[in-house]
């Protein structure tokens, strides 16, 4: 955790003043407006809002794949530009390299930026034991399941260690079995390795089971509407009585925005 | 690994092939035998017949076996400096756009032009030896394997790109492990059609003047006027042309196995 000259905690990511046009022949589309955001360590923050808000297109903007029409983002108190490797993304279409085995794909990053052949292996031996893939270590991803290759994502990103993790609907692909075993999984995996993480999604019940913070975004233009801090104890459970009240207040909460 | 049921689909493909070549041939004796073009052409035995014959019985110099090797001689070497040449242009003009901008109106002028009507400029350039037959398959292969090339590198996903950068590659590292990787199924649809074409020059070299080659037996067939020597000629490159087809996706198959699928 690094703090500025005065002694505040500075945020992992801080987004100040962030907004989005897209301009086409129709005319200008605002689908960012002024939001204010921080994350900081070791926090799960959750991205909730409705269908088609902006969700992507602020967390795009938040790990440098995009930049914002206007305003700042800051990762440890410098300005993104672009992609880097401290900030790891889980893309919702996967973006896996097929031409790869699953352990090229994991260890990517490393090899990309020179690290010995035995650190490599070990760490990536470590996430895709992690993830659950022994044994598809050299297995090419098209001889994979849709949950295994977002795994493989996950991997890939966690191998890296980046300071903080993106993922962008990772789940939404699969099928509702899937999904929730993905979320237990990604629970776990995030309680034996603690990371920042920022997770999008249009899932209630995703949101409440990973989120430390849930951020309601509002329709197009989107801003930040409330935050919701989620103490439930973990790990969670979808059927308990706090976990379903939460759930019916924030669906409230979204529901008036539309 | 193959399983039964592919075995099973397999024989059945082979089967159907087997009977479209048959039903063929029985077309082709039968026309030869109630019309009149029977007078000049032979019937499908006698053209098999002779075939066969051909690879004890010379024709000319040498027998079929000689004759096509000769012609390979005249293709390999072409197509491979064609393909190498047109893989590194290819890929170069699709990924990098200041080498398309300054590459592409020449490439464009080029490609429309089938490569016989260089044989005169390519007699003057490299005489009437082997260098003008390389030249023209050389321009055979290179065309298609530049054209594919490109839009190999051209159609890279830009996600991937991104995801790369974000894995914190650096544009070298991207180029080598994303953009070739992506191209080569691109670059061996190029390299598949270049052969057929190589192939298929071979016989319009040849006519430049050689004494030998597959190509040479259909165009001495023309000056002996023998039909059925020039129908030999024909299956010989049909031959030929299958299996370098079929060794060449074999190679593709196993140097690209992340895009064949296995069920």
């Amino acid at each position: 955790m690094q703090m500025d000259s005065k002694g505040k905690l500075i945020p992992v990511i801080e987004g100040r003043k962030i907004c989005k046009r897209f301009s086409s022949k129709r005319g200008e589309k605002t689908v960012l407006e002024d939001i204010d955001l921080s994350v900081s360590e070791n926090e799960f923050v959750v991205l909730f809002g409705p269908g088609q808000c902006g969700k992507t297109t602020l967390m795009n903007i938040l790990s440098g794949l995009d930049v914002p029409t206007s305003g700042t983002v800051y990762c440890d108190g410098e300005i993104v530009q672009r992609p880097a490797p401290e900030r790891g993304v889980v893309f919702q279409a996967m973006a896996l390299f097929p031409w790869l085995t699953v352990r090229g794909n994991v260890a990517y990053g490393l090899k990309a930026r020179g690290v010995p052949r035995d650190e490599w292996m070990e760490r990536s031996d470590y996430f895709i034991k992690l993830v659950g893939l022994e044994g598809f270590e050299d297995a090419y991803i098209n001889r994979l399941s849709g949950g295994m290759k977002q795994r493989v994502g996950i991997a890939r990103a966690y191998c890296n260690d980046p300071k903080v993790l993106f993922m962008d609907e990772p789940f939404s692909a699969l099928d509702a079995q899937t999904r929730y075993m993905m979320q237990d999984e990604i629970a776990r995996i995030w309680e034996t390795e603690k990371k920042t993480v920022v997770f999008v999604t249009n899932n209630i019940e995703e949101a409440v089971f990973l989120a430390d913070r849930i951020i309601l975004l509002t329709n197009c233009p989107s801003h930040v509407k409330k935050e919701y801090r989620i103490d439930l104890p973990r790990p969670r459970d979808y059927t308990s009585r706090d976990f379903l009240l939460l759930r019916d207040e924030i669906t409230k909460q979204m529901d008036s925005t539309l | 690994m193959m399983d039964t049921k592919k075995l099973k689909q397999l024989a059945k493909d082979s089967v159907y092939g087997l009977i479209s070549v048959c039903v063929f041939l029985c077309i082709w004796a039968f026309g030869v035998r109630t019309s009149d073009i029977g007078i000049v052409m032979p019937g499908p035995g006698k053209v098999i017949y002779e075939f066969i014959q051909s690879f004890f019985v010379p024709i000319g110099k040498y027998t079929m076996p000689g004759h096509i090797l000769w012609s390979l001689y005249r293709v390999l070497p072409a197509y491979i400096v064609g393909s190498v040449l047109g893989i590194v242009i290819g890929i170069a003009m699709g990924w990098f756009r200041y080498v398309n901008s300054f590459l592409r109106p020449l490439y464009e002028m080029i490609r429309p032009i089938p490569p016989i009507a260089w044989i005169p400029i390519s007699i003057v350039w490299f005489g009437i030896g082997e260098g003008s037959k390389w030249f023209i398959i050389f321009l055979a292969a290179f065309v298609p394997v530049v054209l594919n090339s490109i839009s190999g590198a051209k159609s890279v996903d830009p996600l991937l790109l991104k995801c790369g950068e974000m894995l914190g590659a650096d544009k070298k590292y991207i180029f080598r492990t994303i953009v070739l990787p992506y191209s080569v199924p691109y670059i061996f649809s190029g390299l598949q059609v270049a052969l057929s074409a190589s192939w298929a020059t071979v016989v319009a070299a040849e006519m430049i003047r050689s004494s030998e080659g597959v190509g040479w037996i259909i165009i001495s067939s023309m000056d002996t006027n023998n039909v059925t020597q020039s129908l030999v000629g024909i299956v010989g490159i049909g031959i030929v042309g299958f299996i370098l087809a079929v060794m060449m996706r074999e190679l593709e198959g196993r140097l690209c196995r992340w895009t064949v699928r296995e069920n």
